[in-house]
């Protein structure tokens, strides 16, 4: 409930800012939402994971690296597009999320949770190092015309196509959730992430939940490592960064609050570009994701209390 | 269990690993070998030992290369030294690419005074670091500063030689790490000093480090309308950055990139065409130095990748350098090979003579140019110097469609 | 009797650490002061999470200390000695201010915090050009000691036993019950009359304390800095990693897996330059699935084997690691 009432806040703020911005700046907004769209549609699934298979995956940029790495090398041998390579590429990245899950993963969930976060640190560079070693540190990048697509408004012309990215972010968000409610597996899923000994109790296979659920995750980053190489360049530590933004978006989400990311993705994203158009301001843009984290994980805490 | 583990570590580091071997004379590299720089630096090095061994080493002895990776930390850049010199006894270090690892290896190469080629280090605080008195330290590299006065001299020539070409104002887009910020502090100093340039930059977070959003960056520098907008940043920026200013409809008079790299197949895109760029090195000075020719060959027949960086073709240079000296001083001795080396006029596959002469605070800077060179038909080709020039400079940059 | 052995052990342990330099070189000195470092943080980083608190700030303290103890130096004119003492009494005084806030979280939102307030402490010397030396950093006229290998050998080795100390400390006195207390069940802890948010307080300050010398132990030595230099994600996983691949809850266990990594880094590079980061990272899988409890787990479950019931060890807290798994 605290958590509804929360996002409906902080939906009605971000309604009310986005209107003075717009006629102040229209690019903050523009720039704002479409890393928005990148950041929650990467985090979107490692929430999933850590919603209901219970582990900080850190190996999580890595998947999405060996998608780009993956969807550029068909894409240069076969001339197709990414989007046409996106569900094979999508497929490959869900069977290796399964057999990770089943080889490594599984194997430590009845150990410390420390245990597994420090086993996918040990995947993430195993993962970052072997593509190192087979591609190298120098950049790869395909272009493709569509990417430049822009829009004129007067004086202003402004790129458009980064806007697929928030658009995949929301249909990940409401499939998620359609799926998480209204279909069988899906609400076990829910019921194993809520209480996994209780949903065995009644019958639930939570080892085939959890393995599925991981290789779903993982299919998505697919997608997302496939979608990433239209705009950005393909090399080993491509994928690192976002571990820790995905990890700090869940968070400030709250664990298990799926459209939550993209409302806390949404306000990083254009509170970031609100500060880079202060000229003097640029160089702080980053401490804003920093800041409003610790500021809402603090504020809910003081609230729980309260409650 | 605290003994046992104790006398185990002692076990696993006093291997005496002291063959003393009279007969080689090694050459100890560092470079950070999981960086296409370093990989392909130490790969070229290598290559100019065998080449050298080939043609029957020096003073009648096989050189020999000891390489060890420096992880890009300072830290592991030190022990790295530290290694070299008193358990591999090297007679002299060569290599390095990031500033950061040589301010960490620097209080070590004080200590043993063992001549050092560097390749790498471009920031200024090495220099403040190393102090007046390293003698023994050979910096091949160009610093900052000197990249900067470089240019300057460098857009001063081309608008001479070329009256069409008209540039009052500048922009950099820089990224916001050292890198970046070194590159902006230099630029400003040395165009913003003379009067006729008025300078304006801002900072973005390369697409290497996470970032990869130049929204804000473009729009700053397309209010500021400049004649020739800069970007430094890594090769991950290069393509995006172009996408971006397409959709922007950002067009300068002069699209220039300082990344110490290029993507694979940059050069296959059709953004690329007519890009300028800041550089040592391209495999277009083949058409203009034999050196580099020989270079070029000899690196493609012996790992069947093209030079893809001119870390290769200065760590290459540097094994040179040091042979070329221990030839002419007759002994591995340091202060005799310092002399030599101090008196060095190697013909480098750069496509220049090096020589060492003082800098702002040390004694032996090798090179000091840059070249300004654009992205033709897919090829890099040398603008300038236009001694080294391998075409003319297409100029302004084409409206985008 | 038993505890009189292991006294011994460490006296003599430590005599040897003590005159490593005599009879090693520069070389495997350098390595040493790299694998005592992380020792250090993966102790420090142990004896919080003996309350449970799983901290992602390391780096932070370390950076923070490393930058406190080189700007006193370089623009307080401070004495470099000092300047350490000085940089810990920061980083202790800053977790103790920050502790107020931040040790009312839990698990995974407090972990994340500490990694957040790292992030700040990067950004802010990132930006702070004149005073911090901005991207670029910071770089002393001179390395503490005038570099000389021992000494800088013995330096560290005085941190790391002073984290030890502590880390001992923290083993036998009353605050191990409470922090294990806190940790299994913070509520009956509560109700046995346990102040928990004091208990909480001085784990922290303490660690954060030790962190922060060691940064400045690291920035004396090598006698620069920069904000990637101070504030490296490394100093924050790798210490986890140590730990856990040692056996956490203990002493002893971070001080194992330190010397495995630290050693196994070391030696790989020099065996396999070109992707030797491969094996570290396949060692870390392999250890984690084959040794869920570390090193110390196995050798003591061995040693239970063989010795029939074992006995409750001094250093050790035997039943520790296995109750993560329930």
């Amino acid at each position: 409930m605290v958590n509804k009432r929360k996002t409906t806040l902080v939906v009605a703020l971000i309604a009310a800012a986005a209107v003075i911005i717009l006629a102040w700046r229209p690019t903050v907004l523009i720039y704002g939402l479409q890393a928005a769209g990148l950041y929650a549609s990467i985090a979107v699934p490692m929430g999933l994971i850590l919603g209901i298979v219970h582990i900080v995956n850190l190996a999580h940029g890595e998947f999405l690296m060996v998608a780009a790495y993956a969807t550029y090398l068909l894409c240069k041998s076969l001339g197709i597009d990414p989007y046409l390579a996106l569900l094979p590429v999508t497929a490959v990245t869900a069977g290796l999320g399964f057999v990770v899950y089943k080889l490594t993963i599984r194997q430590t969930l009845k150990a410390p949770e420390l245990n597994q976060l420090i086993l996918t640190f040990g995947l993430g560079i195993s993962m970052t190092q072997i593509a190192n070693l087979l591609f190298t540190s120098q950049t790869r990048k395909l272009s493709f015309d569509y990417v430049s697509a822009s829009i004129d408004i007067g004086e202003l012309s402004f790129g458009v196509y980064n806007f697929v990215f928030l658009g995949a972010a929301l249909l990940m968000v409401v499939g998620l959730r359609w799926y998480l409610t209204r279909t069988t597996a899906g609400k076990a899923a829910v019921a194993v992430g809520q209480n996994p000994r209780g949903a065995a109790i009644v019958g639930i296979d939570v080892d085939r939940t959890y393995g599925f659920v991981f290789a779903m995750a993982t299919a998505l980053v697919g997608m997302m490592g496939a979608m990433l190489i239209t705009r950005s360049a393909v090399f080993p530590t491509v994928g690192s960064p976002y571990t820790m933004k995905s990890f700090c978006l869940v968070a400030m989400a709250g664990i298990g609050n799926i459209p939550g990311i993209l409302g806390a993705s949404i306000l990083l994203g254009v509170s970031e570009n609100l500060l880079k158009a202060f000229r003097g301001l640029r160089g702080w843009a980053d401490i804003v994701f920093f800041v409003l984290i610790i500021t809402v994980i603090l504020g809910r805490s003081i609230r729980g209390k309260k409650a | 269990m605290k003994k046992a583990l104790a006398i185990l570590m002692v076990a696993c580091l006093a291997v005496p690993a002291f063959a003393q071997s009279g007969g080689t004379i090694k050459l100890g590299g560092t470079w950070p070998l999981g960086d296409i720089t370093g990989k392909q630096g130490s790969m070229a090095a290598q290559q100019a030992v065998d080449e050298i061994n080939a043609a029957g080493g020096v003073l009648g002895r096989k050189l020999e290369l000891i390489v060890i990776d420096d992880e890009l930390k300072a830290d592991k850049g030190a022990a790295a030294v530290e290694k070299l010199v008193t358990v591999d006894g090297v007679d002299a270090l060569i290599g390095g690419m990031a500033s950061g690892v040589a301010l960490g290896q620097i209080p070590a190469m004080k200590k043993y005074g063992k001549i050092v080629i560097a390749t790498g280090a471009a920031s200024y605080k090495v220099e403040e670091a190393l102090g007046p008195d390293a003698n023994w330290y050979f910096h091949l590299h160009p610093w900052d500063y000197n990249q900067g006065a470089s240019y300057a001299q460098g857009w001063d020539e081309i608008q001479k030689k070329y009256p069409a070409v008209k540039i009052r104002k500048i922009f950099l887009a820089y990224e916001e790490g050292a890198f970046g910020k070194s590159s902006f502090d230099a630029t400003k100093v040395l165009f913003g000093a003379d009067k006729r340039y008025s300078i304006d930059g801002a900072s973005f977070k390369s697409a290497a480090l996470g970032g990869g959003d130049y929204g804000a960056v473009l729009e700053a520098a397309k209010e500021f309308k400049p004649d020739l907008f800069l970007w430094a940043g890594y090769d991950a920026d290069a393509l995006p950055m172009l996408e971006q200013a397409k959709a922007m409809k950002f067009t300068p008079g002069i699209y220039l990139g300082a990344p110490p790299g290029w993507p694979v197949d940059f050069g296959a895109s059709k953004l690329s065409d007519n890009v300028m760029l800041y550089g040592m090195w391209a495999p277009s000075i083949n058409d203009v130095s034999k050196v580099s020719k020989a270079f070029y060959n000899g690196f493609v027949a012996k790992y069947k990748v093209e030079p893809a960086t001119y870390f290769a073709p200065l760590s290459y240079s540097a094994v040179y350098i040091y042979a070329d000296a221990v030839k002419r001083a007759g002994t591995t001795e340091t202060a005799a090979v310092i002399k030599a080396l101090e008196a060095t006029k190697y013909a480098s596959p750069l496509g220049e003579t090096i020589t060492f002469t003082p800098s702002n605070i040390i004694k032996h800077q090798g090179i000091k140019n840059q070249k300004i060179l654009q992205w033709q038909n897919g090829r890099q080709e040398v603008i300038w110097p236009f001694e080294a020039a391998t075409a003319k400079p297409v100029y302004p940059f084409p409206k985008w469609k | 009797m038993k505890i009189r052995g292991a006294y011994i052990a460490a006296a003599v342990a430590a005599a040897i650490m003590i005159a490593f330099p005599a009879f090693l070189g520069a070389y495997p000195l350098n390595v040493a002061r790299s694998v005592m470092t992380y020792m250090a943080l993966a102790v420090s980083w142990d004896m919080l999470l003996r309350s449970g608190q799983i901290s992602f700030g390391i780096a932070g303290l370390f950076g923070l200390g490393s930058y406190a103890s080189i700007l006193a130096v370089l623009r307080g004119g401070m004495d470099p000695l000092l300047s350490i003492a000085f940089a810990a009494l920061v980083a202790g005084l800053v977790a103790f201010a920050l502790g107020f806030a931040i040790l009312r979280l839990r698990a995974m939102y407090f972990s994340i915090t500490t990694l957040a307030l790292m992030e700040i402490f990067r950004i802010i010397m990132h930006n702070l050009h004149d005073f911090s030396g901005g991207p670029e950093g910071v770089v002393l006229p001179e390395v503490i000691f005038g570099g000389d290998a021992s000494a800088l050998y013995w330096l560290c080795l005085g941190g790391l036993a002073v984290t030890i100390g502590a880390s001992w400390y923290f083993e036998r006195s009353k605050l191990r019950l409470a922090l294990t207390a806190i940790r299994n069940d913070e509520t009956s802890a509560r109700s046995n009359g346990i102040d928990i948010f004091k208990y909480l307080l001085v784990a922290f300050v303490v660690t954060s304390t030790l962190q922060g010398m060691m940064g400045a132990i690291q920035v004396q030595s090598y006698g620069f800095t920069t904000p990637d230099t101070a504030f490296d994600a490394n100093f924050t996983l790798l210490p986890l990693a140590m730990a856990l691949l040692g056996g956490i809850h203990s002493t002893i266990g971070p001080m194992a897996g330190a010397v495995l990594l630290g050693i196994a880094s070391e030696w790989l590079k020099l065996k396999i330059p070109y992707g030797h980061l491969v094996v570290y990272g396949v060692i870390i899988i392999i250890v984690i699935l084959f040794m869920p409890n570390g090193l110390f787990g196995l050798a003591r479950k061995a040693i239970r084997k063989a010795g029939g019931a074992g006995s409750p060890g001094s250093a050790s807290n035997g039943s520790d690691a296995e109750e993560g798994a329930r």
